[in-house]
């Protein structure tokens, strides 16, 4: 039976090594690509280049099928926010199974601030 | 040239992530003055690719932390309340910040920032010895203790921390900052948990970690939605920011209080004028 605290560490390591693999692929494949409609000038400076603006997690994983670079960054991008986000949802659980109700709680509302700076400010700034 | 710009930036990220480990500031805190004085990127990409850097480095370590039970889980996530809660409210300041056109300010208070962060890391090796049970009514109501293993003097030392809401009142301006300027403010986080609460420094050191990508995720989110992450300058940032931590942290224990240190400690203090002299419209 695997501990807590190396499910915890499980979890965070693996959410950087899945990141850093997704980008590097999407490093490869932009660099492999012929075009990408951007010119160098334009990627360095980023106002002019694609930032993340509007770009959903519907839309990357569209991408991704498609084998477009940029949507694999995005997801190893997506992929790093949710390594820690994954790490609380899992503490909920464990200390539900101890019937740690203060903590239950607590970490419940950093679950609840999360979910409002993913899905409702988001929302608010989009309008 | 696509790969010659590619190959700039990672070499950016490993040279950030070195010093950043080094001098024990974190390589977020390297990339924005960086990124914005030397490549000329606007500071809100700065800052949005600094904390995605950020969460990727936190996680790293606290893999590594809360493996060995140094992280305390219960004081992080119970202090993580006033982090995330900060972070956006920090964030939100920071939109409104850029859409006024105002990010001189941005510049400004970066470099205080910086300054303030380099004073701890000097006083930290003149610290002594301090009492390891400290307690008030709010150990026990939030179970502010737990033990680790200390390998240098092979024991294990229990502990105890005290004043849980200081440490929330201190830990929501750090999440503030975190969310105003992209970085970790890891500097601040131990100073809430050792100073504040009475915890040994490695328990903080490494809760503060474990805290980290939590509270840069909340604020990377909401970046996200702003445009303000850009994947061509976080891809090779972040690897090289990975590659030279990785690299960085196992010298660490080697230089820590040298005067290589100090030389790092320095740089970045150059690096947190500049950002000032910058906002203020003077470099």
């Amino acid at each position: 039976m695997m501990e807590f605290e190396d499910l915890l560490s499980l979890n965070l390591r693996l959410g950087v090594i899945l990141s850093s693999t997704l980008m590097l692929i999407g490093l490869i494949l932009i660099s492999s690509e012929s075009g990408i409609g951007i010119t160098t000038s334009q990627l360095i400076n980023p106002v002019a280049g694609s930032g993340s603006h509007g770009v959903g997690i519907a839309q990357t994983l569209g991408g991704v099928l498609q084998l477009h670079g940029i949507s694999f960054i995005f997801l190893g991008i997506i992929v790093l926010i949710a390594t820690p986000i994954l790490r609380v949802l899992l503490s909920i659980m464990s200390f539900l199974h101890r019937g740690n109700w203060t903590y239950v709680i607590i970490t419940s509302i950093v679950f609840v601030n999360l979910v409002v700076a993913i899905a409702v400010i988001p929302g608010l700034i989009a309008k | 040239m696509f790969e010659v710009y590619l190959a700039f930036l990672l070499l950016t990220g490993i040279v950030a992530g070195i010093v950043g480990s080094l001098s024990g500031l974190g390589g977020a805190v390297v990339i924005i003055p960086v990124l914005t004085l030397l490549l000329g990127v606007p500071i809100e990409y700065a800052a949005g690719t600094a904390l995605i850097a950020t969460i990727a480095n936190s996680s790293g370590a606290a893999s590594a932390y809360v493996k060995s039970r140094l992280s305390n889980i219960k004081i992080g996530m119970s202090l993580e309340i006033a982090t995330t809660g900060g972070a956006i409210i920090g964030a939100l300041i920071a939109s409104a910040i850029y859409a006024k056109g105002l990010s001189s300010d941005i510049f400004i208070i970066f470099g205080i920032v910086l300054f303030i962060s380099i004073i701890p890391i000097f006083m930290e090796h003149k610290k002594g010895r301090k009492r390891r049970m400290n307690k008030d009514w709010t150990t026990g109501a939030f179970q502010l203790s737990g033990k680790y293993y200390d390998r240098a003097i092979n024991e294990t030392v229990r502990y105890s921390g005290f004043r849980w809401w200081f440490g929330e009142l201190v830990m929501a301006a750090a999440g503030l900052i975190s969310g105003l300027l992209g970085i970790g403010s890891g500097t601040l986080k131990v100073l809430a948990m050792d100073w504040g609460m009475g915890l040994p420094i490695k328990v903080t050191t490494a809760t503060s970690n474990f805290m980290i990508g939590v509270t840069a995720a909340a604020s990377a989110a909401i970046y996200w939605s702003l445009g303000y992450v850009q994947p061509l300058l976080c891809a090779p940032i972040i690897i090289g920011i990975l590659a030279g931590s990785y690299y960085g942290s196992k010298k660490l224990d080697d230089i820590r209080g040298s005067r290589v240190q100090v030389l790092f400690l320095v740089i970045l203090a150059i690096a947190g004028m500049e950002m000032i002299l910058r906002g203020f419209g003077i470099a």
